[in-house]
């Protein structure tokens, strides 16, 4: 675990911000997909770290920057929206295991709804960073109102093709990421193409009915953690294995990326 | 002048742990997991998650919720089983120089005996803890530990089958816990650990739903350490083997009450969570006050000045 310091807390809107941190250069570059445990440095307070997902990682002379997104949704991330620049906390990881990422795949189909997209943006730049003769990248982004969608100028930058869609249409399209999809995914060869999605679980459920047969997808799920290293068996789902069998696996360890045709979507 | 003896070797019944710092059931897995943060071979012991007859997926999610000062958990018991233990785990255990107590789960007595025999004929495997919080099917489901008759046969049983040092972890969802520990004492245990959780719940209010799946849990954490510690000072005030305290130890001063209180070793579990390195810095703060005091950690227990 690492000591950690707050270089900035932005306010994006209501209720999301967007964190960076200082940590020292000893952390190891997550790979996109992965995620670490967040918690104050104080033994008062919530007594659990909260996971986040790597957002963005920049290593520079004598320490390292990690960014992440957050949303206040209970206790913990309430707590984090106080932090001031300066504030000591405590990291955990890299942790997790990170999206799968095929060399041989040129065409990519990023899907990310509401905080998805924080994971989506890191491995955006990562296959941006790393593309020889350009990989081609079709995002297809979703939030509740103009008003939630975060992160856009940045995904902006890295460049690609963009479908965008609001429950209200206030930005984009009206209706939801996988009401765009069909059409997206039509376009592509089945085989050429792979599928990377972060999202709430019901987008993700609806990507699970509508994907079509010979296209791959992965994805990006989230469960309530208390260890985060695949030990106390918190946040284990059930997932279907070879031979029909249904097992369970750790989000923390095993995810947080499954193949989105694995997850017995009940447990979400 | 007296030379202090400082070495920190503690002794359950038969089972001689170079520390009195181990790791709960179920907060440490089988050790591979915190293997990258902690030296295994620092510690007293490792006790692993426990272990039934066949594998068992456990409870559906959400399976925990932290709570004030603590946390639920409705895991269900989610283990390998014991076969797929002895012979894809235990391997990596015998790399260190650790104590290997394998926990026991069992629904029937016939289950538990089963568990136990296996383990006891495992190469590496070093002392049982046995877990009597468990429903006992045959009796409509209530826990064994909840009756000191039922906790006397589970033990007498074992006790009959296997030569390792046999602790029995008992449960605080009891009336009185000094009459458990003294059936297990009785039915020949080594040593009792206590507290296991307390059972607990929460609830969504806006959605009216108990934020547990399974509905009720297992609390652990800090908030149950005046409980545990409680338990601890009534049960080593009633039988006259060892003890292991465990419940909602953070810090080496935590750890200390325990010993003070009558504990001869103590068990870290929720506080893992909150930061890997914590069994290690417990074992140092113990260390550090031995040298302050100048006093071994057997003269220690049991001191407390009432």
């Amino acid at each position: 675990m690492y000591t950690a310091y707050v270089i900035y807390n932005h306010r994006l809107n209501e209720r999301d911000f967007h964190l960076a941190l200082r940590l020292p250069k000893e952390f190891v570059q997550p790979r996109p997909g992965q995620f670490v445990m967040v918690r104050t440095a104080e033994s008062d307070g919530p007594l659990l770290s909260r996971p986040l997902s790597v957002y963005h990682f920049t290593r520079l002379h004598g320490h390292v920057v990690l960014e992440l997104l957050y949303r206040i949704v209970g206790r913990g991330t309430a707590l984090f929206s106080r932090w001031p620049s300066g504030k000591e906390v405590r990291v955990l990881g890299p942790l997790g295991n990170g999206f799968h990422i095929d060399e041989k795949k040129r065409n990519h189909i990023l899907i990310a709804g509401g905080m998805g997209i924080a994971p989506i943006t890191y491995l955006a730049a990562w296959l941006c960073n790393r593309s020889s003769d350009g990989n081609r990248m079709v995002f297809c982004l979703g939030a509740k109102n103009s008003g939630e969608f975060i992160g856009l100028e940045r995904l902006e930058k890295i460049g690609g093709q963009f479908h965008i869609s609001t429950d209200d249409g206030s930005l984009g399209t009206c209706g939801t990421v996988t009401e765009l999809l069909p059409e997206i995914v039509g376009r592509c060869e089945a085989d050429a193409a792979v599928l990377y999605a972060c999202g709430p679980p019901g987008m993700m459920k609806s990507l699970a009915s509508c994907l079509p047969a010979k296209v791959t997808c992965q994805v990006s799920v989230e469960a309530r953690m208390a260890c985060g290293v695949g030990a106390c068996l918190g946040c284990a789902i059930s997932v279907l294995a070879s031979r029909k069998r249904i097992v369970k696996k750790s989000v923390c360890r095993d995810g947080p990326v499954f193949d989105l045709r694995e997850i017995c979507w009940e447990d979400l | 002048m007296n030379s202090v003896n400082l070495s920190m070797d503690v002794e359950i019944g038969s089972l001689r742990l170079k520390n009195p710092v181990m790791t709960a059931s179920g907060t440490f897995g089988y050790g591979e997991e915190y293997a990258p943060y902690v030296d295994l071979n620092s510690l007293g012991a490792i006790v692993v998650k426990g272990l039934s007859w066949k594998a068992r997926s456990g409870n559906p999610s959400p399976r925990i919720m932290e709570t004030p000062a603590g946390m639920l958990n409705a895991i269900g018991l989610q283990n390998i089983g014991v076969k797929y233990f002895i012979n894809k785990k235990l391997p990596f255990l015998r790399n260190f120089d650790i104590a290997v107590i394998a926990n026991v789960y069992g629904e029937t007595v016939e289950e538990y005996l089963r568990v136990s025999e296996l383990l006891t004929a495992a190469p590496g495997v070093h002392a049982l803890e046995i877990n009597v919080s468990c429903p006992n099917v045959k009796k409509g489901g209530v826990a064994f530990g909840t009756d000191p008759d039922m906790v006397a046969d589970v033990t007498g049983r074992v006790r009959g089958i296997t030569d390792l040092p046999l602790i029995v972890k008992l449960s605080p969802n009891v009336t009185d816990i000094t009459v458990m520990a003294a059936a297990a004492a009785a039915a020949g245990a080594d040593g009792v650990s206590l507290i296991n959780t307390l059972t607990g719940m929460s609830v969504d209010v806006e959605r009216r739903i108990p934020h547990l799946q399974n509905i009720t849990g297992g609390l652990s954490g800090p908030a149950i350490k005046p409980v545990a510690l409680r338990m601890v000072w009534q049960a080593a005030r009633t039988v006259n083997i060892p003890i292991i305290g465990v419940g909602g130890i953070m810090t080496a001063a935590d750890a200390l009450e325990f010993i003070i209180a009558g504990a001869t070793a103590i068990q870290v579990g929720t506080a893992n969570f909150i930061n890997p390195k914590a069994t290690m810095e417990i074992l140092a703060g113990i260390r550090d006050y031995m040298d302050r005091h100048k006093i071994n950690i057997r003269e220690l227990v049991g001191t407390l000045h009432t």
